[in-house]
């Protein structure tokens, strides 16, 4: 029993890995379908899997494989020519063969799928054509007997074409069998050949389980053969070569092709096979993933080991300088850290995979959804080579067939819409890989219609994803971005393939979960350009160490895109959130210590640091009070008592012996969206300007709007409060009765449309006087473009408010940018 | 025969055990003060007994989580059992420990203010605990009673259960 399992665990190793080159074959076969070559590799395959299952006692596996192997076989002859239609046959056949296959290995036995019906269709097609019925014996076909019957078809009835059906299938049957029979070296069987038209079906039946055992043995013989033939091979050209080194390439198969087979085309098939046989002895082993596991966490170990041993050794320096043994201990430490980072790396690579494992299954499915969509769609792989983690293998693959069905769907037009739009009929999706430092990039390019930002926030608003306010002020990449929003879907109709609205939301959870990032460029009618940046392993990985007061955090390295030090002036705020401006485009920031509860005691510095960062399609800027460094950390659990921390990824242990946590970036910057900015509110010498306050009538605001309308509402908000109000109605009155000094302002409400001078001008000009450096200016507009409050924000407003507002919005914001103490 | 047999056994037992009571009646605790009372946990239940160790603080988490340590390479929770048990804070003195104590593959520190001693205790002296408590909320296992004192035990599941 153990023989036989450890058997059937081979065959279903072997056969898995089979079939995963087949997919690609089969497609690369349909657009060069008298490739010899590829059609004896995939009529092998067939042939393999057959012979092993009829061995292990498949015999639903075996039925199957068996027609498979037919059709392939006339395929291989040239008596069939694999059209569309016959491919669909066989793809779906051997769909069939995988569903089995996985059956076998999940139950142990091949029972519970219906192959008759695909076993039919299969010999309908090897039928179906017209040199089919008659291709005798010999390898050309004689075109004769088709003729005749070919006629006929039109003028029956379906019943009739059934019954035709079934009669060629069993004349055909029988024909193949006769055909391989005659192949056999017993001459025998080649008398036999004429009987069979005057066979009965039962007659023809038995006859055909006769010739499949013949078939059997004659396969296991030459399999033996082709083993024996493999280990002779190294002799036999040496031998060959003595004599006459030119009749070398023919001597060669002579010995090999005469037992077994007469027609010379089987003979190099033979040779073929004992060549790749040959050529492909790879000195591998099968081992267990839990031992690689296993193994890499030793190493994981192992590395925490040596950045204590270096932290050590930096101590001792420090202590003992001079002394001899001084110099033999750093000896001995480089070499522990030198030998253990090679030992990672050599461990890492046991665990890598080449990509090509993925994207093999690709050729198929773009056939497959290019019948299915009535598209022409070409897919370009390269790269396939590139290796990452085996796990990291394992998740891709679905965020990528999203990615790629999303293009074929959504990304390539119709034939006729590209010839329309002056394109190649035939649309293009490349897929690359290619490393870029520790991470590997995956890019999806087609040349499809591409992404309109515009229609993406006309179909947002419209599904209510976001509001009208928020898509006015994104820009094309926070656009792109919303095909990952869940619930979101650019096809008009829900095809089979996707609309569903369910698929790119995974692509970007899957890709977070590896800390990957999601890139994406387009051009409205040039096509769509997708790139995933994925870090190479998750086990030990780089990090940037930061610290907030007294307390250190470790960010994946992967997710930061890089660091700044700004002067805590540039942080401004936008409708309450702090955003720094980063060359040309507005970073919303978060403290670090806002999201992590830190209590920050001391924070006197004027400058502070940023660490950008990417993850997906979206960005943040963390600040941090100190960089620490980069490090190579380990992941460690929190455990079962602490998962699932908001923020927290896992902990690590530093040199010193210490325990870091590492930051969860996916989920930092969801709990960035909801943290209260406390970045604006540290600026302490606002205090000491407001001086004391004893009553509300002491806080004075100035109101700057040309709208007499407007000018009322805003009072009537801010009465209740009891604040002094003052008026103006451009900015240029607003200057002069800020010079007058007759009021100490707290605040500046601006509109930004106004006569004379505008909001922003009148915003840079307060902000030339020095004493006015931290007098809080909020604008008041119905401009809400992105640019608009940019425009704000680089003038010195600190607060944006776009009209229409509520007038307890109004107060608030007012209150917190005046520190208007309740209490009064 | 054999019932002669067995009774000399028995006797070696007695002698054994020091008093009159079968080994497996008795329990072993160690027991620790928090506070101002005595508790106990079975000596089973505790993986060591350490001196503190700096610890990492954990956001997101109750104030009696003080954070995790590391033993040797693991990465493990720190409770405060003061704050635990709604007692004020207060800073380690030269007697804290932490008590490793695991429960399956649940593994968490606790912060006790000072050890007492490891107790025999005869399993009839166990009490169950006071009945004002409702039974599933309960961290007390029961009550051991011995000659001048009260010994509270608690359940060691419930004090590795996450309840936040």
């Amino acid at each position: 029993m153990d023989e036989f399992q450890e058997i059937l665990q081979d065959f279903l190793v072997e056969s898995f890995e089979l079939i995963e080159q087949l997919d690609q074959d089969l497609v690369e076969l349909e657009s060069r379908p008298d490739d010899l070559d590829l059609l004896n590799r995939i009529f092998r395959v067939a042939h393999t899997i057959k012979g092993a299952s009829s061995f292990l006692n498949f015999d639903v596996l075996t039925h199957l494989t068996h027609h498979m192997e037919n059709i392939l076989n006339l395929a291989r002859h040239g008596d069939l020519v694999i059209d569309a239609d016959v491919m669909d046959i066989i793809l779906e056949s051997i769909d069939l063969m995988k569903a089995l296959l996985v059956r076998i290995r999940d139950t142990g036995v091949d029972g519970g799928l219906d192959v008759s019906a695909c076993v039919v269709r299969l010999d309908a097609a090897a039928s179906g054509t017209p040199i089919a019925a008659a291709a005798p014996v010999a390898e050309e076909p004689v075109a004769a007997a088709p003729a005749e019957e070919e006629p006929d078809y039109s003028g029956m009835s379906e019943a009739e074409v059934e019954a035709e059906i079934e009669r060629l299938i069993a004349v055909r049957q029988a024909e193949d069998a006769a055909k391989r029979a005659a192949k056999n070296p017993a001459p025998a069987e080649s008398e036999e050949e004429p009987d069979y038209s005057g066979m009965s079906d039962a007659e023809v039946e038995a006859e055909i389980e006769r010739l499949i055992a013949v078939r059997q043995a004659e396969d296991a013989a030459k399999r033996a053969q082709k083993a024996s033939g493999t280990e002779l091979e190294p002799a036999a050209p040496a031998a060959a070569a003595a004599p006459a080194p030119a009749a070398q390439p023919k001597a060669a198969p002579a010995p090999k092709a005469a037992p077994a087979a007469p027609a010379p085309r089987r003979a190099e098939n033979k040779e073929d096979g004992e060549n790749r046989g040959g050529g492909s002895v790879e000195q591998t082993i099968r081992v267990d993933v839990k031992r690689l596991d296993h193994l890499m966490n030793l190493i994981g170990e192992l590395v925490l080991g040596k950045n204590r041993l270096i932290k050590i050794n930096d101590d001792v320096e420090e202590r003992y300088e001079g002394e001899a043994f001084l110099e033999e201990l750093n000896q001995v430490v480089s070499i522990v850290s030198l030998v253990t980072t090679d030992l990672q790396i050599a461990v890492m690579k046991t665990r890598m995979l080449p990509i090509g494992k993925v994207f093999n299954k690709f050729p198929r499915m773009i056939r497959d959804l290019s019948r299915e969509l009535n598209k022409k769609i070409e897919l370009e792989i390269t790269g396939e080579e590139t290796e990452l983690d085996k796990s990291i293998v394992e998740e891709i693959g679905d965020p990528l067939v999203h990615i790629i069905r999303n293009s074929c769907d959504h990304g390539i037009e119709t034939p006729e819409t590209r010839l329309a739009g002056g394109k190649n009929e035939t649309g293009t999706i490349q897929l690359k890989a290619y490393h870029e430092g520790n991470h590997i990039v995956i890019q999806i390019i087609d040349d499809g219609k591409g992404l309109d930002p515009d229609m993406l926030k006309a179909k947002s608003v419209e599904k209510g994803i976001i509001t009208e306010k928020e898509a006015d002020g994104m820009s094309d990449k926070e656009a792109y971005g919303l095909i990952f929003r869940p619930g979101f879907s650019t096809a008009a109709q829900v095809t089979s393939v996707s609309g569903r609205g369910v698929g790119m939301d995974v692509v970007k959870t899957n890709i977070e979960k590896l800390n990957g990032m999601i890139d994406i460029d387009s051009e409205v009618g040039q096509g769509t350009s997708m790139k995933l940046k994925i870090p190479l392993t998750l086990a030990i990985i780089q990090a940037l160490l930061v610290g907030v007061q007294e307390e250190y955090y470790a960010i994946p390295l992967a997710s930061v895109l890089e660091t700044v030090r700004i002067s805590k002036d540039e942080i401004y705020t936008v409708e309450s959130r702090s955003v720094m401006r980063l060359r040309d485009e507005v970073l919303s920031l978060v403290h670090i210590g806002d999201i992590f509860e830190v209590e920050r005691v001391f924070d006197n510095s004027e400058h502070a640091y940023v660490v950008v960062l990417g993850l997906a399609e979206s960005k943040i800027g963390l600040i941090v009070d100190s960089l620490v460094g980069q490090e190579e950390i380990v992941i460690k659990s929190l455990g079962e008592y602490l998962k699932g921390i908001e923020g927290i990824a896992g902990a690590t242990i530093r040199g010193d012996g210490g325990v870091t946590l590492i930051v969860d970036v996916a989920a930092l910057m969801q709990m960035a969206k909801s943290v209260k900015s406390t970045v604006g509110n540290e600026s302490s010498d606002a205090k000491g300007r407001s001086g004391a306050k004893t009553s509300p009538s002491d806080y004075c605001v100035m109101i700057v709007d040309d709208s007499k309308t407007d000018r009322t509402i805003m009072r009537k908000a801010l009465e209740p409060m009891g604040i002094t109000l003052v008026e103006a109605v451009d900015g240029v009155e607003a200057l002069n009765v800020l010079k007058q000094g007759d009021h100490s302002f707290d605040g500046m409400l601006i509109d930004i449309e106004m006569p004379r001078m505008d909001g922003y001008t009148l915003a840079s000009e307060i902000k030339k006087y020095n004493k006015y450096k931290n007098l809080p200016l909020i604008a008041v507009t119905s401009r809400s473009g992105k640019a608009d409050r940019m425009r704000g924000v680089e003038s010195g407003m600190i607060e944006y408010i776009t009209k229409p507002y509520s007038p307890e919005y109004l107060m608030n914001v007012v209150k917190r940018n005046i520190k208007f103490n309740e209490g009064l | 025969m054999s019932e002669k047999l067995q009774q000399i056994i028995n006797k070696q037992h007695k002698t054994l055990a020091g008093d009159d009571i079968k080994i497996d009646e008795v329990i072993q605790l160690v027991g620790f003060i928090v506070g101002d009372e005595e508790f106990s946990v079975p000596i089973l239940s505790i993986q060591e007994i350490i001196k503190p160790i700096s610890w990492t603080r954990v956001p997101q988490t109750p104030a009696y989580i003080l954070g995790v340590f590391n033993l040797r390479g693991s990465v493990i929770p720190l409770i405060d059992l003061r704050s635990r048990f709604g007692l004020e804070m207060i800073k380690h003195t030269e007697e804290t420990r932490f008590i490793v104590m695991k429960n399956g593959d649940d593994v968490a520190g606790f912060v006790i203010d000072r050890l007492t001693e490891a107790i025999r205790l005869p399993k009839r002296d166990v009490g169950p605990a006071p009945e004002t408590i409702s039974e599933e909320e309960s961290l007390i296992d029961g009550v051991g009673k011995q000659a001048d004192r009260i010994i509270t035990i608690l359940k060691v599941d419930k004090l590795l259960e996450r309840n936040f």
